[in-house]
């Protein structure tokens, strides 16, 4: 088992819901935490009739979407700054990126909920190219209903077996997050290339 | 110096290299999904996972608590008030078994009970396992 999982799920006997709002916000924010082998053990615990599973449901929604639109608001705020401070507009690849991730934000911000860490990064890309408000938090919402609910579901329906399900979970997500950032760079060469045709 | 290189031959461009690569992970990935419901396919089939907990009815049940042949999924990042939920077992079996005096109790993991009296995890759980099992009127691991 993950040696960042085993305290998690002391903490989440420990204190409920407060813990479970408050690792999925950390998470969502951008710490590397096993938030959905956690997730997945929480369905088990549901299972058993130890937490509430739309109780649970809706608390991960929540503070997950919390989470996202926390990283979202500070680039938001300060990514100009931060732009400048770095000279980013002087990397083709990011001028490329930002104008990847405004037409495509919807899509975006949609898969990457699905993909782990790209998630945070994806968080605080779409505030510094200022993706709409309104957008970020429609697609963020689905996506943060579709993926916990995915993850306390199966863990719910296999019960005391979770943990044999909890490693696939891991490689999908990575799966997903090296799918996206291709599907990315290739969009990103194709503008390239059409601008020098 | 003459230019010896086939102008036929062109160098394919990376993005053909990545649709490449965007395939196979692609097929990768179905390939873990067919793993997934296998997995969870061996799991029904061992009767390890109940039919009718699939039913629409059956998902918004409780289940049951577990018996004396199930004490092997304790770990110690289980609190004792989880463990007397899971085994259905009254909440001061396991205090007045085990001997325990912490407070804390039945909000208290293995892994602390086991710091508090200097044992190993494994040993903690063993006690646990074997206290459960006596409940249930099991002979002990």
């Amino acid at each position: 088992m993950d040696s960042l999982l085993t305290p998690l799920l002391s903490y989440l006997l420990l204190y409920r819901y407060v813990a479970l709002a408050f690792v999925v916000y950390i998470g969502a924010v951008g710490a590397p935490l096993p938030v959905n082998e956690m997730l997945l053990a929480l369905g088990a615990f549901a299972s058993q009739g130890y937490f509430s599973f739309w109780g649970s449901l809706m608390i991960a929604v929540i503070a997950n979407c919390l989470g996202d639109l926390t990283g979202y608001a500070i680039t938001r705020k300060w990514g100009d700054w931060i732009v400048r401070v770095l000279h980013l507009r002087k990397a083709r690849f990011f001028v490329h990126l930002e104008e990847e991730l405004r037409s495509d934000a919807a899509i975006t911000v949609f898969t990457t909920r699905f993909a782990g860490s790209l998630s945070s990064i994806t968080n605080l890309l779409a505030g510094l190219v200022r993706v709409p408000l309104g957008t970020f938090i429609f697609y963020d919402f689905i996506a943060n209903v579709i993926e916990p609910a995915a993850a306390l579901g199966i863990g719910y329906v296999v019960g005391n077996y979770w943990s044999d399900f909890s490693n696939l979970f891991t490689i999908i997500a990575a799966i997903f997050a090296v799918g996206i950032i291709m599907f990315v760079l290739i969009r990103i060469q194709r503008k390239i290339m059409k601008k020098y045709e | 110096m003459l230019n010896t290189m086939d102008p036929k031959k062109k160098r394919r461009p990376i993005s053909y290299y990545i649709k490449i690569a965007l395939i196979v992970l692609g097929i990768v990935l179905v390939v873990l999904f067919i793993l997934l419901v296998r997995n969870y396919l061996m799991l029904r089939h061992a009767n390890l996972i109940s039919r009718r907990e699939l039913s629409l009815s059956a998902f918004v049940q409780k289940h049951g608590p577990l018996g004396a042949s199930e004490v092997g999924v304790i770990h110690s990042w289980m609190t004792f008030d989880y463990i007397n939920r899971l085994f259905g077992i009254p909440q001061d079996y396991l205090e007045n078994q085990l001997q325990i005096s912490d407070s804390h109790y039945p909000n208290l993991t293995l892994g602390k009970y086991a710091s508090e009296n200097n044992i190993d995890t494994v040993v903690a759980s063993h006690q646990v396992q074997n206290a459960i099992l006596k409940y249930f009127n099991q002979p002990a691991l």
